[in-house]
C-alpha cells in the first residue's frame, strides 16, 4: 500500500465506523447474548444456571428436532426451487413489451405486497374441507377425489400447502429480480447466437442462462436465508407444520418454557446458515 | 458459397419507410460494399439478408433458396457485428468455435481450423481470455475469427472497423482484403467510410435514403457518378460543386470559358440543353494540377493566376483553397508544388474530368 492508499483506507474506516458501531449494537449484542444463553438453564424469573453443553446434548437427543430438520429441508427445497422456476418462467414469458404490461406486473406483485395475515385466511378458506373452493373443485366438479380432504389439518399435506403458499407469495419477487436482468441482456448476443446457428433452446442455454447466473444465485440465496428463518407464514397458515423456527418457538414459549434450549437451536441454525452462505458466495457466486 | 439476390426489398417501421425498393444482384464470391451516410438503411438491408429483420415486402434469395421466412440460424451466414457482440461468458476460444460446436464438427478438424484462424488473426496468446479482458482491436479480431472460421455461404460485415482508431482501421482493412482474396467468399460489407468502400469492393452500392443511388465498380462510381450525392459522397476530399451557365460553344464558369466540345457528356449533340441554361459543375480536387509540373494536352484547360487562400500540407500531397466563380474550391496538388498562401498559381485540369449536373434534379448531364 502506498501512503496515499493507506490514508484513503484510514479515511474510509473513519467514515464507516459509526455505522459499524450502531450495527454491532443492534445485531451483534443480541447475537452474542443468544450464544451466551444457550449455555444456561433459564428460569422464568430470569435466574440462570450454567449447564455447559447441556442444552445442546438435550436438543440432539430429541427426535422432534430431527423431524423439524427434515421438514425444513423439504420446505426449503420446495419453496426455493418453486419460486425460482416460477419466477424464471414468468419473466421469460413476459419479457417482451406488450400493451398493459404495467398492469400485469402490478397484479403479479400483489401477493408479495399483501399483508400475510389477510392472505393466510384466504388460503385457509380455499382449502377448507367443508366449504373450500379447492375441495369443491376436486370432488364435485372434476371428480378427481371421491371424498373431501382436510389438506391443512394433516401435517403431511399441510407442508405441501405451506410450500405452495410460499411459492405463490414469493415468486413475484423472484420474477421481478430475474426480469430486471433479463431485459438488460443485449439483443445482439441473441442475434450473434442465431447467426451462429443456435435456435431458441440453444440461445437460452448459451446466452440467457449465463447472464442470469448471478441473479439466479442471488434469488436462491435470499430465498434460502429468508425461508430458513420463516415463521409467520407457516405458523399462521398451518401451525402443525414444524419447521425449525416453529420448533424453536414451541420450545421457548409454550408448555415448559425453555429459553436456553431455544437459544441452542438458533445458534446451531445460525452456524449452519453462516457456513452455507460462505460456501455459496465463494463457490456459486464466485465473489 | 452462394449468390444473393434482393428483389424489390422494402422495409417499413410503422409508417416510416427505411428501405425503399432495393434491387440488387450479388454474384457468388463477390465482395459488395454498401456505403452511404448514417441512417440511410445500410444496416437494415444487411440485417434483412441475415434474417435478423423481416422485409416488409420483396424477396431475398441466397443461392437458389428464397429466404424470406427462414430463421437466421438456418441461413448458413456468418456476420461481424458493429460492436462485435462477443459472448462475454465464453473464452476467446469458445467464442470462435461456437458455431462449429453447434455443427458438431469433429474435434480434430475444429482444432485445426482454430489454429489456422488464430494464427491468421494473431489471437494465439488470447485464446483463454474473456472478451472483457481484450482491447477494442483484439475484440474486433475475435469477431472476425468467429465469422471466418465457418464455412458459411455468405459473410456479412456491419461497419466492423468503425470502432477502431485510424491506424488499426487501415491495418484491419488490408487484412480483410487479404482474407477475402484467400477465401473468395460472397461478402456484403456495410460502411459509411468511402475509403473502405473504394479499397475493398468488387462492387460498390451507394445507398441514399433507402434507395440505391448507384451501383458499380469503385472506379465507375468515382469517375462516373450518376448524381451530385454520389459524386460528393465518394472521394476525399469531396468533389467541388460550382454553379455555371451552359452556352452553345462553351461553359461559363465565373470569368472562365471552358470549350464545350471537350467536356465529356454534353458534347453529344442531341443532349445539348438550350443556350444559357444554368448547370452545376463538379470537379474533383484530385484532378487539379500545378501547371508547372504537367504537360498539357489538347483537352487541358488552365485556370490562370488563381489566388491561393489556404495551403494544407498533408505530407505527400497538399490541399489548397482558391476562389472560383464565387465558390471556395479545393485542389489536391502533389509535393513538388511549393505554392504559399496568397501567391498566384496556374491550375490545370483535363476537361474530360469536368462533370455537369442538372441544377434541379442534380442528375448527371
Ligand atoms: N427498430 C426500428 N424502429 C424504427 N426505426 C428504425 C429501427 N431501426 C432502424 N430504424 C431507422 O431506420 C433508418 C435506417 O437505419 P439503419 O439501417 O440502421 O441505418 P444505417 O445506414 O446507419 O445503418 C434510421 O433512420 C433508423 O432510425
Ligand atoms: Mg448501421
Amino acid at each position: 500500500m502506498s501512503p496515499l492508499e493507506r490514508a484513503e483506507a484510514n479515511f474510509a474506516w473513519k467514515l464507516v465506523l459509526p455505522t459499524i458501531a450502531v450495527l454491532s449494537l443492534l445485531i451483534l449484542y443480541p447475537l452474542l447474548y443468544n450464544i451466551y444463553l444457550s449455555f444456561f438453564d433459564v428460569q422464568l424469573n430470569g435466574d440462570k444456571a450454567f449447564v455447559g453443553l447441556g442444552n445442546y446434548t438435550k436438543l440432539l437427543a430429541n427426535p422432534d428436532y430431527y423431524s423439524a430438520i427434515g421438514t425444513t429441508a423439504l420446505y426449503l427445497l420446495g419453496t426455493v426451487v418453486g419460486t425460482t422456476l416460477l419466477g424464471l418462467a414468468m419473466a421469460l414469458l413476459l419479457k417482451d413489451p406488450f400493451p398493459g404490461r404495467g398492469l400485469v406486473n402490478a397484479a403479479i406483485m400483489l401477493p408479495y405486497v399483501a399483508p400475510v395475515i389477510s392472505v393466510v385466511f384466504g388460503w385457509q378458506f380455499l382449502f377448507d374441507p367443508i366449504s373450500g373452493v379447492f375441495n369443491y373443485l376436486m370432488v364435485d366438479v372434476l371428480h378427481i377425489w371421491t371424498e373431501r380432504v382436510n389438506l391443512i389439518g394433516d401435517p403431511d399435506s399441510a407442508l405441501g400447502v405451506v410450500i405452495l403458499f410460499d411459492i405463490w407469495k414469493h415468486a413475484p419477487i423472484a420474477y421481478m429480480l430475474i426480469l430486471s436482468k433479463l431485459v438488460s441482456i443485449p439483443r445482439d448476443q441473441y442475434e450473434a447466437a442465431s447467426i451462429d446457428g443456435y435456435g431458441p433452446v440453444g440461445r437460452f442455454f448459451h446466452v440467457t442462462l449465463p447472464e442470469l447466473h448471478f441473479v439466479l444465485a442471488t434469488v436462491i440465496l435470499l430465498r434460502l436465508i429468508w425461508n430458513l428463518n420463516r415463521f409467520e407464514d407457516v405458523y399462521l397458515l398451518a401451525p402443525n407444520v414444524q419447521t425449525l423456527p416453529i420448533f424453536t418457538y414451541y420450545q421457548a414459549f409454550t408448555g415448559v418454557i425453555d429459553q436456553g434450549l431455544a437459544a441452542a437451536t438458533s445458534v446451531i441454525q445460525l452456524g449452519v446458515l453462516c457456513v452455507f452462505i460462505w460456501f455459496y458466495i465463494k463457490k456459486v457466486m464466485k465473489w | 458459397m452462394a449468390s444473393i439476390s434482393l428483389k424489390n426489398i422494402v422495409k417499413n417501421y410503422g409508417k416510416t419507410s427505411v428501405v425503399k425498393n432495393i434491387d440488387l444482384e450479388i454474384e457468388d464470391g463477390e465482395f459488395v460494399v454498401l456505403v452511404g451516410p448514417s441512417g440511410c438503411g445500410k444496416s437494415t438491408t444487411l440485417r434483412m439478408i441475415a434474417g435478423l429483420e423481416q422485409a416488409s415486402s420483396g424477396d431475398i434469395v441466397i443461392g437458389d433458396k428464397v429466404m424470406n421466412d427462414i430463421e437466421p440460424q438456418h441461413r448458413n451466414i456468418a456476420m461481424v457485428f458493429q460492436n462485435y457482440a462477443l459472448y462475454p461468458h465464453k473464452s476467446v476460444r469458445e467464442n470462435i468455435v461456437f458455431a462449429l460446436r453447434r455443427l458438431k464438427v469433429d474435434e480434430q478438424e475444429l482444432q485445426r481450423r482454430l489454429v489456422e484462424i488464430s494464427e491468421m488473426l494473431q489471437l494465439e496468446e488470447l485464446l483463454d481470455r474473456k472478451p472483457a479482458d481484450l482491447s477494442g482491436g483484439q475484440r474486433q479480431r475475435v469477431a472476425m475469427g468467429r465469422a471466418i472460421i465457418r464455412d458459411a455461404d455468405v459473410f456479412l460485415f456491419d461497419e466492423p472497423l468503425s470502432n477502431l482508431d485510424a491506424k488499426l482501421r487501415g491495418h484491419m482493412r488490408t487484412e480483410i482484403g487479404k482474407i477475402h482474396n484467400k477465401f473468395g467468399r460472397t461478402s456484403v460489407y456495410v460502411t459509411h467510410d468511402q475509403i473502405e468502400a473504394m479499397t475493398l469492393a468488387d462492387k460498390v452500392v451507394v445507398l441514399h435514403d433507402g434507395y440505391i443511388a448507384q451501383a458499380g465498380t469503385p472506379m465507375e462510381i468515382y469517375l462516373d457518378p450518376v448524381n451530385i450525392f454520389v459524386a460528393q459522397f465518394i472521394g476525399s476530399p469531396s468533389m467541388n460543386i460550382v454553379d455555371a451557365t451552359l452556352h452553345n460553344d462553351y461553359l461559363q464558369l465565373g470569368e472562365h470559358k471552358l470549350p464545350r466540345n471537350k467536356l465529356s457528356a454534353v458534347s453529344f449533340d442531341d443532349e445539348i440543353p438550350s443556350e444559357g441554361q444554368p448547370v452545376k459543375v463538379g470537379i474533383r480536387p484530385d484532378f487539379f494540377n500545378d501547371k508547372k509540373y504537367f504537360t498539357q494536352s489538347d483537352s487541358s484547360f488552365i485556370f490562370e493566376a488563381m489566388t491561393i487562400e489556404l495551403v494544407e500540407p498533408m505530407g505527400f500531397d497538399k490541399e489548397v483553397l482558391f476562389n472560383l466563380a464565387g465558390a471556395s474550391i479545393k485542389a489536391r496538388l502533389d509535393l513538388r508544388s511549393d505554392v504559399k498562401r496568397g501567391e498566384k498559381l496556374d491550375l490545370l485540369i483535363d476537361l474530360s474530368r469536368v462533370l455537369l449536373f442538372d441544377t434541379n434534379s442534380e442528375l448527371r448531364l
